[in-house]
Parts: structure tokens; C-alpha cells; sequence
């Protein structure tokens, strides 16, 4: 007979993570495609304290277990994780779906982890023995490798608050609803004083993880509008030679040229 | 575990690894809710849960503990299934039906959210529902009737 095992508090949840042989289930609905009926589970739906959605002075916690349809009906959540939210799958997934399963399941097509990279986010991990906190980029450590130990469960996503009211978010997928990504991407970019003070250009579903190059923002960092603009083709050849994809359902070359189109249309919206 | 199951309480004690649509079909025999892909991405297995749609194939037992589920077979004997029955008939808004259990009890999710929805937000509401007859237009308009003719019991 198969086992499961339903904790009410995480610190019941974090005892069985460490000493049972179990598969952290959130929402489901990456598992259950699968559905092996032999898989012993840790049902984490009953814990209160990994659903909830708070705020501090700096971020916004989105706690592992919070659906997507809570995350699209809070006020708190920032806009350019709901956009991203607001178009995975369809009103049946989204009601059992959730952030902590999409980066816990370590697909670099998870429409949510991409909003992470874009945005900075950072996730709390808690075991028996404590918690800590990662930055997104350094939890992903390849093609669903992540930086969580075998006693670990993701209970927080931390948004940053600040600066991130102009933002764009591109999902291309096969059609409107259900579809996996083919390619996506989310940018930022803000201005302060006239000069562009953060940006940030995230690709997702391309490679084994989302990519962002930090170095190469840079180049825009410190500049005004027109700064940019005359870097725009130097900017855009730096990505050209930097995203290499890998093949999936669609092929290299179509991937790539999405990427570039898609940054294009990021910095044009920005007059750029 | 002790569930409610269209509106009888209802015991399980089977595998709580197994899918909800499995146990539905195959255990309580509640053949209206169709297996379509098992992999959440064509609605026909959509039951509620808790008040909201879901697809009972992305469901495993264990977290139907203490939930009220309702498919097609209990809905069908409320008065709103009786007024969205009356409008897909009224626009031939069931061909194959295949899709019908899921797709009627998704209009219902719409219906009780907004008892009256524009076009876009009927369409979005069945958006995780895969129908191959209809071209989908009929469907939109025996729930934008339903919402009409249903005035107030939404």
C-alpha cells in the first residue's frame, strides 16, 4: 500500500522532508502528467503557513503553495508576475498550479521562474535544520538541477517591491491557452533622472536554464535614451553572440531569432 | 479519507497516489467525467472542487481529504444545470458531447464567479476546455444565453 503523508504545519512538513522517502507535492499539476501511483507523496496543500501572500517593506512574499488564480486576485502581487501568471495554462490549472511547483519542477520554461531572473527575486528554502535564502540565478544550477538538498522545501518567493513599473512580458507559444512556451521573454527597465538606472532582459524556454546576462546590461546601465539608442546594435549583436539555444520543439534558428525579435521590441517600446 | 461527492458524504481508502478521474470512473462510476489526455491540457475530465474547476486528472487522492467534489452527475440535478441544458440545446451547442460534462460544469465556474460575463471572459473561462466539433462560437453563445435566461440564479 502506497503511503502519503499530509502535515498541517511546515515544521511537521520539514520532519518528514528529512526523514521519509517523499516527493514534494504542491499543486500537482507537473506531477500528476506523470501520475506514477507508486510515488509516496508529501501532500503540503493542508499547510497554511506555505499559502500565504504578505508583504514587507522590501518585497512581496508569495508563499510556495499560493495558487496562481490566489496570486492573480491579490492586490500586492507586482503586474508583470501577474501578466506572466494570467497567461499559464488555463482557469483549471491556475486554480491548483503554483509558483513553488513551477520552479521546484526546474524547467527552464517555467513562466514564473522567468519572471524571477527578470526581476531579481530570491526564494526562501527551509529544512529541520534552518532556512536560507538564494537568488534565483544561483538555485538553478542546470537542466532541472537546483540548488535544493534532499531536506529542503521552497516555502517563499520574495518579489522585490521597487522598480518594476515598466516592464515587458512576451510569451510565444503555439496558441493563447495551454501552451508550453516556445519562447518568452521579460524585461525592465527604469529610468531615473533622465538615465537608465536598472534593466534587465531574461529569455526563457531557450536554454537549460533562463538566460541573463548581467554584463551585458551593463553597456545601458548609466545611459540616457539616446546613449542607448546609438548602442542599440552593438547591444543587440552582444545577445546574438551570447544566446546559443538548445533544440526543443521548435528548431535553434527560430528560437534565436525570436529571442532578438523580442528584445527589439522591448527596446523600441522604450524608444530605444 | 471522507470526502463530500456531489453532496453525499463518501469514504476512500484506496491509493491516495491515484488520480481523482480514475477513482471517479472506475471506483464510484461516475462515467460523465471523461478521460480525455491525463496530462491537464483538454478539460474533458473537469469536476469541481472546493468551488472551483479543476482537471481531475491533475488530482491525486490525498489532497481530496475533507473537499466537496461535484460532477457532472450531481450538477445535473440543480436548476442551473437545468437553464445552461436549455441554452446548449437551444443553439446545438453539443455535437460529439464528448467535451459537455467538462464544458457545462466550466460555464457554471463562469457563471457562479460572474453571473454576467462579456464574450472575452466566457472565453477565457473555457479556455482549458478542447472542443473538436463545435468551432467553440456555440458554445460561447449558450452560456452568454444561460447568463440571461438564468437571470438571478447566478
Amino acid at each position: 500500500m502506497v503511503e502519503y503523508y499530509q502535515p498541517t504545519t511546515l515544521k511537521e512538513a520539514l520532519e518528514i522532508r528529512v526523514s521519509k522517502n517523499v516527493v514534494p507535492y504542491a499543486g500537482g499539476t507537473d506531477l500528476m502528467i506523470e501520475g506514477n501511483e507508486n510515488t509516496t507523496y508529501l501532500f503540503l496543500n493542508k499547510v497554511c503557513e506555505l499559502c500565504r501572500i504578505y508583504e514587507d517593506s522590501g518585497y512581496v512574499h508569495i508563499g510556495a503553495t499560493a495558487t496562481y488564480e490566489k496570486i492573480l486576485s491579490s492586490d500586492i502581487v507586482p503586474q508583470i508576475l501577474k501578466e506572466s501568471v494570467s497567461q499559464i495554462a488555463a482557469p483549471a490549472i491556475r486554480n491548483l498550479g503554483t509558483m513553488g511547483g513551477n520552479i521546484g519542477n526546474g524547467s527552464a520554461k517555467a513562466d514564473t521562474a522567468l519572471v524571477c531572473f527578470a526581476v531579481d527575486a530570491k526564494l526562501v528554502l527551509a529544512s529541520v535544520n534552518g532556512t536560507r535564502i538564494v537568488n534565483i540565478d544561483e538555485f538553478y544550477l542546470g537542466r532541472k538541477k537546483l540548488d535544493l538538498a534532499e531536506n529542503e522545501l521552497i516555502t517563499e518567493i520574495l518579489i522585490p517591491k521597487d522598480n518594476l513599473s515598466n516592464y515587458c512580458y512576451s510569451k510565444v507559444g503555439a496558441r493563447n491557452a495551454l501552451a508550453i512556451s516556445r519562447v518568452s521573454f521579460a524585461g525592465v527597465l527604469i529610468l531615473k533622472d533622465g538615465n537608465i538606472s536598472n534593466i534587465s532582459c531574461a529569455f526563457g524556454a531557450v536554454a537549460d536554464t533562463v538566460l541573463r546576462y548581467k554584463d551585458v546590461e551593463k553597456m545601458l546601465i548609466g545611459k540616457t535614451i539616446e546613449e542607448a539608442s546609438a548602442l542599440k546594435q552593438d547591444f543587440l549583436s552582444e545577445y546574438a553572440t551570447r544566446i546559443v539555444p538548445i533544440k526543443g520543439r521548435v528548431s535553434i534558428e527560430y528560437r534565436k531569432a525570436v529571442c532578438l525579435n523580442l528584445l527589439t521590441d522591448f527596446l523600441t517600446k522604450n524608444d530605444i | 479519507m471522507i470526502f463530500i461527492l456531489n453532496g453525499k458524504e463518501t469514504s476512500y481508502t484506496g491509493n491516495p497516489s491515484a488520480r481523482l478521474l480514475d477513482v471517479l470512473r472506475d471506483e464510484f462510476r461516475l462515467t460523465g467525467v471523461k478521460c480525455g489526455c491525463k496530462e491537464g491540457e483538454c478539460g474533458a475530465c473537469s469536476v469541481i472542487m472546493n468551488g472551483l474547476l479543476v482537471n481531475s486528472c491533475m488530482v491525486a487522492m490525498g489532497t481530496v481529504s475533507g473537499c466537496t467534489i461535484t460532477t457532472i452527475e450531481g450538477y445535473r440535478e440543480t436548476s442551473r444545470y437545468k437553464v445552461l441544458d436549455k441554452a446548449f440545446s437551444s443553439v446545438s451547442a453539443v455535437q460529439c458531447g464528448f467535451c459537455i460534462p467538462g464544458m457545462v460544469l466550466a460555464a457554471e465556474c463562469i457563471l457562479a464567479k460572474n453571473p454576467h460575463p462579456t464574450e472575452d471572459e466566457i472565453r477565457i473561462g473555457i479556455s482549458g476546455n478542447l472542443c473538436r466539433c463545435t468551432g467553440y462560437n456555440a458554445i460561447v453563445n449558450a452560456i452568454a444565453i444561460a447568463a440571461k435566461e438564468g437571470n438571478g440564479i447566478w
